[in-house]
């Protein structure tokens, strides 16, 4: 095949905790692999110099200011491909709790009397404002998967995100499910592709990658519900990193 | 010799024999529920579990399997795997043993899938008879797999101090033959099993409300069943039930490069019916939409449509599905509403005639 020559390659952050940039610097001897293939130029939390050219852009954290949406269009005009990096990125995030009241309350609460100096709009993942190629759920992302998708932007191939449960690896990885030993998880609606990392811990899943298209709201309800877990739990726990979907839960669970 | 006694003392000393022959995997409890993994130490081993959380189809159809290597430039392909090892697995339930023959059937049916039987060829099945129920999800004697009834090379069956082996084949006659406290079963050894089995039909009865013959027909007459939409409404589509079902087989096929972009592996990874993009197609269109229609569908891959083609039921009575569903769909409650079902239909029918 013929060598690739490499693409340049620049890393963005937004509205986030950079936790996701965070786990590329984690990444170890995959990271030298990697740089192998590309050619990093722009990327604060493991190198100095920032390049102003690149190919391929990530972008990590969510859209909440009006600056943010000039930023990403200015991005999106001089990447080849952009890739959502993360739960904010992709889905909103936390930060996606904004929402859930009137901008000016929320503005009211984190700022006080300074909220007139600031300037925020509503949260939304990046591809409200701006064509995405390629996405990589989770909070944080999971490596492997991110490697997943690095090895289809040089192949130019999309990467299709799953869209069947956690539950389907979590029983490939013949885990103890939660609800056998008495505990609850979010798995059984949320998108699969972390291989899931949580429960193979010992933990159960958060729904960090958001919910599968099509989430059997009701029956995943009536599950909770024999739980002890209230409505209004249900869809928090249901939004806590999609509040972009929190009106369709909201009218999907209440009914 | 078709019949040998080995003494419970003794068994530990076999299953460290059995070790050196070839890999051995057995049940191991892990929290509060069981698996089966490779033997560390055979004092791990558990012979009085219920069944494992996923089936030992893990060992001959693994849920990632390699199925080819590749290279781009110059394009190559080889085996993914050259050699394939001989294993055992120890104290397999008959329920499961029904699963493997199953598999079988499906994997031998044309075209022919070499993975498994290369698989298959390496394996050698040490069998467990149950002479309790594992739990009240079992509907194993409904599917008169509670009892041996072949595909295995040998059979344990516990008789107080001792446990009787069946010999089934060659391949298990070579486990038991020339080891010193292995012995012929005598004929009081013998009448020990006969009585185990009598007091057996004791404990086990069909668990569903009416004969394998008529939840056939029930299935047959009854497609459009009000059954589907309430199990549908609780199904949340985890895709456990087929994960953790001996004769679930379908798979998907996915080829993953490495770093240089030049080489590459083909998998086969375990895939269902359960999930929502399974069944569709281009351009979009989904002919199993609801997670009604896919449960039906997954019923039907059990107890109708593998009867017409293979003349197999399908599904072995594990109860798996059952225990593993959050939703507490169970498999006993689902047929016996749909046998109900076809009773009223069948009466109604009857009046109206
Ligand atoms: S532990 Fe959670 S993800 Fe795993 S099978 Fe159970 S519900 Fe699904
Ligand atoms: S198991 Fe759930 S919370 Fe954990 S990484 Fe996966 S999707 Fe996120
Ligand atoms: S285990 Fe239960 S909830 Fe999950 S797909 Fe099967 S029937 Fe539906
Ligand atoms: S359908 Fe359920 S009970 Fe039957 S073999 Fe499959 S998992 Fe076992
Ligand atoms: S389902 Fe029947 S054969 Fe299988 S483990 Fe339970 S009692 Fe034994």
């Amino acid at each position: 095949m013929k060598k690739h020559s490499k693409p340049k390659v620049a890393f963005f952050d937004f509205t986030d905790c950079e936790g996701c940039q965070l786990q590329f610097a984690n990444m170890g001897s995959a990271l030298l692999e990697l740089t192998e293939l590309v050619d990093i130029v722009n990327f604060r939390e493991i190198m100095s110099e920032a390049g102003e050219d690149y190919e391929v852009a990530f972008i990590e954290g969510s859209i909440t200011t009006d600056n943010d949406v000039k930023r990403i269009k200015r991005i999106r005009e001089k990447a080849k491909a952009i890739i959502s990096l993360g739960a904010c990125a992709t889905i909103g995030g936390v930060n996606g709790i904004k929402n859930r009241s009137p901008l000016e309350l929320a503005k009211q609460r984190v700022y006080g009397d300074k909220a007139d100096t600031v300037n925020t709009i509503k949260t939304m993942p990046v591809h409200e404002v701006v064509k995405v190629d390629y996405f990589i759920n989770g909070c944080p992302v999971y490596i492997p998967e991110v490697i997943s998708v690095v090895k289809c932007v040089l192949m130019g191939k999309p990467y299709i995100v799953p869209n069947y449960a956690v539950c389907v690896e979590c029983k490939m990885n013949e885990n103890v499910c939660r609800y056998e030993k008495d505990q609850e998880c979010l798995g059984p609606v949320t998108r699969a592709g972390c291989n899931s990392w949580c429960i193979n811990y010992g933990n159960k899943c958060y729904g960090c990658r958001g919910l599968v298209d099509n989430p059997a709201s009701a029956g995943q309800k009536d599950i909770l519900l024999k739980y002890g877990i209230t409505l209004d739990d249900i869809l928090q726990r249901f939004t806590l990193y999609n509040d972009s979907m929190g009106e369709k839960y909201d009218k999907d669970l209440k009914q | 010799m078709k019949y040998a006694v080995i003494k419970k003392e003794d068994l530990n000393k076999w299953f460290e024999y059995l070790k050196k022959k070839a890999r051995l995997y057995a049940p191991k409890k892990k929290e509060n529920l069981y698996v089966f993994r490779p033997v560390k130490e055979v004092s791990e081993i558990c012979l009085d579990y219920i069944p494992t959380v996923l089936p030992p189809k893990k060992y001959y159809f693994p849920q990632k399997e390699k199925l080819l290597k590749f290279s781009v430039q110059p394009f190559k392909t080889a085996k993914a795997i050259e050699e394939f090892e001989e294993f055992i697995l120890l104290a397999v339930h008959t329920c499961d043993i029904a699963g493997i023959q199953c598999m079988d059937v499906v994997f031998r049916d044309g075209p022919e899938d070499p993975n498994y039987l290369n698989r298959k060829e390496k394996m050698t099945i040490i069998g467990i008879e149950c002479l309790k129920y594992c739990d009240d999800k079992a509907n194993c004697a409904s599917m008169a797999n509670h009892v041996p009834r072949g595909g295995y090379d040998l059979m344990m069956v516990d008789i107080d101090e001792k446990f009787i082996l069946h010999i089934n084949s060659e391949k298990g006659e070579r486990l038991v033959k020339g080891v010193a406290y292995i012995k012929e079963a005598s004929d009081k050894d013998m009448a020990c099993l006969e009585h185990a089995r009598e007091e057996k039909k004791k404990i086990f009865k069909e668990e569903f409300k009416a004969s394998l013959s008529e939840v056939y027909e029930s299935f047959d007459n009854n497609f459009n069943a009000k059954v589907w939409e309430d199990v549908g409404r609780r199904c949340v589509a985890c895709g456990n039930c087929t994960a953790v079902c001996p004769t679930c087989y379908c798979f998907d096929v996915l080829d993953d490069m490495d770093l240089s972009l030049n080489e590459g592996l083909r998998y086969r990874i375990w895939n269902s019916c359960q999930m929502d993009d399974f069944a569709k197609v281009a351009g979009g269109e989904d002919f199993r939409k609801g997670r009604d229609l896919r449960q039906r569908h997954r019923y039907y891959r059990k107890f109708k449509y593998p009867v017409d083609k293979f003349n197999r039921y399908f599904c072995t009575g594990c109860g798996r599905c059952t225990r593993t569903c959050m939703a507490k769909i169970s498999l006993i409650e689902t047929v016996n509403a749909l046998v109900e079902e076809n009773a009223v239909s069948k009466k109604n029918t009857a009046t109206a005639a």
